[in-house]
C-alpha cells in the first residue's frame, strides 16, 4: 500500500509568496513586458497548485474514521458486508 | 496448435481480443495483439507460442475536448462528467504522485499542460506565459491524441505543477472516452478535427475575480492587488489565444454575474448560460417547454420554494460567432436541491435514462462547488449529452452488436 506523500504545505505556500514577490519586482521596470506576464502566470500556476493541495488535504482530513478505515479495514468499527 | 477464438465485444477499441487459458494482454487496444500461452493444460502446447493477429479497430476511442482557464472549475466539471459514466476517477495507480491524469472505468482525462514544451523556468527565461502557443508542443499533442483515438497506447509526458518541471512520461492506454482538458484543446486545427465533441467554459472577468479571491485570499502573500495583477497580466494572452477557441465549441457554458441582485460582486449568485450549437451530429440541444420559441420562466411560486433573489430561466434561439445556437439560461440558485426535479420535469432533450436522473446526479454531488446554481445543473446536463453522443457514436460505428454500457 503506497501513500502519496503530500508536499509540506509550507513549501508550496512559501513558493506562492516568493513568486508574488518576484512578479512584483519583474513588473516594476516594465509592466507590459513578456517577463512581467510570465511572472504573474507563474503566480497563477503556483496558487492553483497550492489550492489543489489544500483541497486534497481537506478531503483526506475530513472524516477521521474513513481515513482510519482505509488502513484498517478489518477492525470492528470498519468492517462492512455487502449482505 | 493453439486454438483461438476472436471475440468482438470485449473491448470497444479493438474488435478483437484473444481469450486463452493463461491470458496475457499487451494492452487491450493495440491494433496488433501479441499473445503468449504457456503450457498448463496440455502438452500439446509444450513451448511458448506466439502469434500476431491484426484486427480492424472499427470502434475507436471517443475524444472530448474541454477548454477553460486555470482555476475555473475544470476539475469539478470532470468529476461530474465521469460520475455520469459511473465509477470514481482516480490518478493512475503507482505512478508519479503528481500525475495530472484521471482514470475511471470508461474515461481517461488528460491535462494538456502535460504538452508544455517549456517548463516554468523556460517560460520565464523566454518571457512567455503558459497560455502562449510557443510554450506548447502541438505536434506531440496531435500525434498522441491521434494515436489514442486509433487505439495505440502512448507515453505521455507529465508536467509537474508543484515543481514546474517536465517529469518522465507515463503510459496512457486508449480508453472508451478520452477527455483532453486544458487551455488549448481547440487551438490547433489538427487536434480540433480529432474531437468528437468540444466544450468551452467561459467565465466572465467579474466572476473569475470573485472565484480567485475565494481561492487565494487565505494564501500567504496574496492580496486583492496581487490577484487583480495576475488576472490583468495574463489577459492579453488569454484574449489572443484562449478565448477565440469558443467559436469552435459545440457547447459553451458562460458564467456571468447575476442580474437578479443589482451590483452583485460576490460571485455566489450566478447567471449561467448553456449555449448549444445546432446541427451537430449526435447532439440535440436541450429546450424548455417548446423547441425554438423564446421563453422566460420564473419557477418560483407554489411548487418551488425560492428565497431571495429567486430563480429565473430563459430559453431561445440565438446566433453565436455566426453559428445558429440554442441558449438555455439560469439565473439564481436553488435552496433545496430536491426541488430541482420540478425544473428537470420541464426540460426536454436532456438525454436522461430515467425520470429524475439529473436531480439524482446533482444530489449525489451536493458538496461540489456549483451544486446550487446553473453551473452544476448545466455541467450535469452536458455530461448526459456526452453519454448520449458516445452511445450513438458507438452504435453507429460498430457493425457487430456491441454492448456500449453496462446496464
Amino acid at each position: 500500500h503506497v501513500r502519496t506523500m503530500a508536499v509540506p504545505e509550507s513549501t508550496i505556500s512559501d513558493q506562492v509568496a516568493k513568486s508574488i514577490k518576484d512578479a512584483q519586482e519583474a513588473c516594476a521596470d516594465d509592466p507590459v513586458s513578456g517577463e512581467c506576464a510570465a511572472a504573474w502566470d507563474e503566480v497563477e500556476e503556483v496558487s492553483a497548485a497550492a489550492s489543489d493541495e489544500r483541497l486534497k488535504k481537506k478531503q483526506t482530513d475530513s472524516d477521521p474514521l474513513e481515513t482510519y478505515c482505509k488502513d484498517n479495514p478489518e477492525t470492528d468499527e470498519c468492517r462492512t458486508y455487502e449482505d | 496448435m493453439a486454438i483461438c477464438t476472436v471475440y468482438t465485444s470485449h473491448s470497444l477499441n479493438s474488435t478483437c481480443s484473444i481469450p486463452t487459458p493463461t491470458k496475457t494482454y499487451l494492452g487491450f487496444n493495440q491494433k496488433q495483439v501479441i499473445f503468449f500461452t504457456t503450457s498448463k493444460k496440455s502438452n500439446r502446447r509444450s513451448s511458448i507460442y506466439s502469434s500476431e493477429i491484426s484486427c480492424s479497430a472499427e470502434a475507436k476511442t471517443v475524444v472530448i475536448g474541454l477548454a477553460a482557464d486555470s482555476g475555473c472549475g475544470k476539475s469539478t466539471f470532470m468529476r461530474r462528467l465521469t460520475s455520469v459514466f459511473g465509477g470514481a476517477a482516480e490518478p493512475p495507480k503507482g505512478g508519479n504522485p503528481d500525475s495530472n491524469t484521471l482514470i475511471s472505468d470508461t474515461t481517461t482525462v488528460i491535462c494538456l499542460d502535460d504538452y508544455h514544451s517549456l517548463d516554468r523556468t523556460g517560460r520565464k527565461v523566454n518571457g512567455v506565459t503558459a497560455l502562449d502557443p510557443k510554450a506548447n508542443d502541438f505536434d506531440l499533442m496531435y500525434e498522441q491524441v491521434k494515436a489514442i483515438k486509433d487505439g495505440t497506447p502512448v507515453q505521455k509526458p507529465i508536467y509537474n505543477h508543484v515543481s514546474g518541471l517536465l517529469d518522465p512520461p507515463e503510459l496512457i492506454n486508449p480508453p472508451k472516452i478520452l477527455v483532453i482538458e486544458g487551455l488549448h484543446p481547440m487551438y490547433d486545427a489538427r487536434v480540433r478535427d480529432l474531437l468528437d465533441f468540444s466544450i468551452y467554459l467561459d467565465i466572465s472577468n467579474e466572476v473569475k475575480f470573485a472565484w480567485k479571491i475565494q481561492r487565494d485570499m487565505a494564501e500567504r502573500g496574496h492580496s486583492l492587488e496581487s490577484i487583480k495583477a495576475s488576472i490583468e497580466a495574463r489577459k492579453p494572452d488569454f484574449d489572443a489565444y484562449i478565448d477565440p477557441q469558443k467559436q469552435y465549441a459545440d457547447a459553451v457554458i458562460e458564467v456571468l454575474p447575476t442580474q437578479l441582485i443589482p451590483d452583485d460582486n460576490e460571485g455566489k449568485v450566478l447567471r449561467v448560460r448553456l449555449i448549444m450549437k445546432e446541427g451537430v451530429k449526435y447532439f440535440n440541444p436541450v429546450y424548455l417547454f417548446d423547441e425554438g420559441s423564446t421563453i422566460d420562466w420564473i419557477p418560483c411560486g407554489r411548487k418551488l420554494t425560492c428565497s431571495y433573489p429567486g430563480i429565473k430561466f430563459s430559453y431561445g434561439p440565438d446566433s453565436y460567432y455566426g453559428n445558429e445556437v440554442s441558449v438555455l439560461e439560469m439565473d439564481g440558485q436553488f435552496d433545496r436541491l430536491d426541488e430541482l426535479i420540478y425544473v428537470e420535469s420541464h426540460l426536454s432533450n436532456i438525454s436522461t435514462k430515467f425520470y429524475g436522473e439529473v436531480t439524482q446526479q446533482m444530489l449525489k454531488h451536493a458538496d461540489f462547488p456549483g451544486s446550487s446554481n446553473g453551473t452544476g445543473l448545466f455541467q450535469t446536463i452536458v455530461g448526459l449529452k456526452i453519454r448520449d453522443l458516445f452511445e450513438q457514436l458507438i452504435a453507429d460505428k460498430a457493425a457487430a452488436p456491441l454492448q456500449a454500457t453496462k446496464a
